[in-house]
């Protein structure tokens, strides 16, 4: 489901009679989402299919729609996902561009329709460019994430007025639903790190605390003098104190492996 | 909390090194959380809230400390940039 779909990388402003959207007898989309929570297995996974079921909802024949979900990260916005290179090549160019109705979107919180691109004045490279690319029409809906994190679904239609009030509402209603689950997966994703990070924490603590007491028994000195030791080694050498306490304990005892165990 | 202990006698020295700490962490977007983490495993004995308002300039904290927040900074941000 992750994949990107082959061939879906072109956009044409001629109504074409292939590729049709599947028509599969839509499942409730409340479930789908909750299986997607609990099947994705990182957040961009996640994202992806949400952009590629965007993609089918709202592309109907002669208008195929490809959505793509930009991210804030870092206070930088990053193209995380899409539904096909066509729209994340158009999202990176946004990006780029620092500028542009996906962007304007997420700064303001507020669904944002570009129904004729032709007819646009605003961002004038990035919709320039966007024109060279067979892109007529962009629909931007925030994903409101009540603080956690920003995102926007980028919808480009290769037709101008593209988007129905009929689609906007879908979008908008689609974007809603979404939110709640990615707020969900991004809570997951949360806790699972910090679980991961305070796993290796352990196991360098363990590392570390017995090179501290290797070196505070070869020097007599005390815990402080011994961490100084250590550091000032690992800093001067620009290797990981974990990596010093390491060698430390090898030379000592020539134990390579030293393991801290969990319960899993 | 951390116990000051016998070796608050170091910390003049630090002023700088406390300011230059703390200003690091406020231009990266680095969570607190991940570094009070990566801080303990390096051997670290504050726990997250006097690391917090170490960061903050609103606490003193030894020497020794200092260093292990330093030093947990600046691998934390090699791994980032690769």
């Amino acid at each position: 489901m992750t994949d990107h779909e082959h061939g879906a990388g072109s956009f044409s402003a001629f109504p074409q009679a292939a590729p049709a959207p599947v028509p599969t007898p839509a499942p409730d989309l409340e479930t789908r989402l909750k299986e997607l929570v609990l099947d994705s297995k990182d957040v961009v996974g996640f994202l992806t299919d949400l952009a590629l079921i965007a993609s089918s909802r709202l592309s109907s024949p002669g208008n195929r729609i490809h959505s793509g979900v930009t991210v804030m990260r870092r206070k930088r916005p990053e193209a995380v996902a899409s539904s096909d290179v066509a729209a994340r090549a158009l999202d990176e160019l946004q990006n780029g561009f620092k500028d542009g109705p996906c962007l304007t979107a997420l700064r303001n919180g507020t669904t944002l329709l570009v129904p004729d691109l032709a007819e646009e004045r605003r961002w004038a490279h990035y919709i320039k460019a966007a024109q060279e690319n067979g892109v007529s029409s962009i629909l931007a809906v925030p994903l409101n994430l009540a603080g956690e994190a920003e995102a926007v679904l980028n919808l480009y239609s290769g037709c101008s007025n593209g988007f129905t009030d009929e689609d906007i509402s879908t979008a908008e209603a689609f974007a809603n639903q979404a939110a709640s689950s990615l707020r969900l997966v991004l809570r997951i994703a949360q806790l699972s790190e910090a679980r991961n990070d305070l796993a290796l924490a352990m196991q360098s603590r363990t590392v570390i605390d017995m090179a501290i007491g290797a070196i505070m028994a070869e020097n007599r000195c005390s815990r402080d003098t011994a961490f100084q030791i250590l550091t000032k080694a690992s800093s001067s050498r620009n290797i990981k104190l974990r990596d010093v306490a390491a060698a430390v304990i090898s030379s000592i005892s020539g134990e390579k492996q030293i393991d801290t165990y969990f319960d899993e | 909390m951390y116990s000051h202990g016998a070796d608050g006698q170091e910390q003049p020295d630090q002023a700088e090194d406390l300011r230059g700490t703390a200003e690091r962490f406020r231009r990266t977007d680095l969570p607190l959380a991940k570094l009070w983490t990566y801080y303990y495993g390096l051997g670290g004995g504050m726990d997250e809230m006097s690391l917090d308002a170490y960061l903050h300039e609103a606490l003193d904290v030894p020497a020794g400390q200092v260093a292990l927040i330093a030093m947990a900074m600046t691998e934390l941000m090699e791994g980032e940039s690769l």
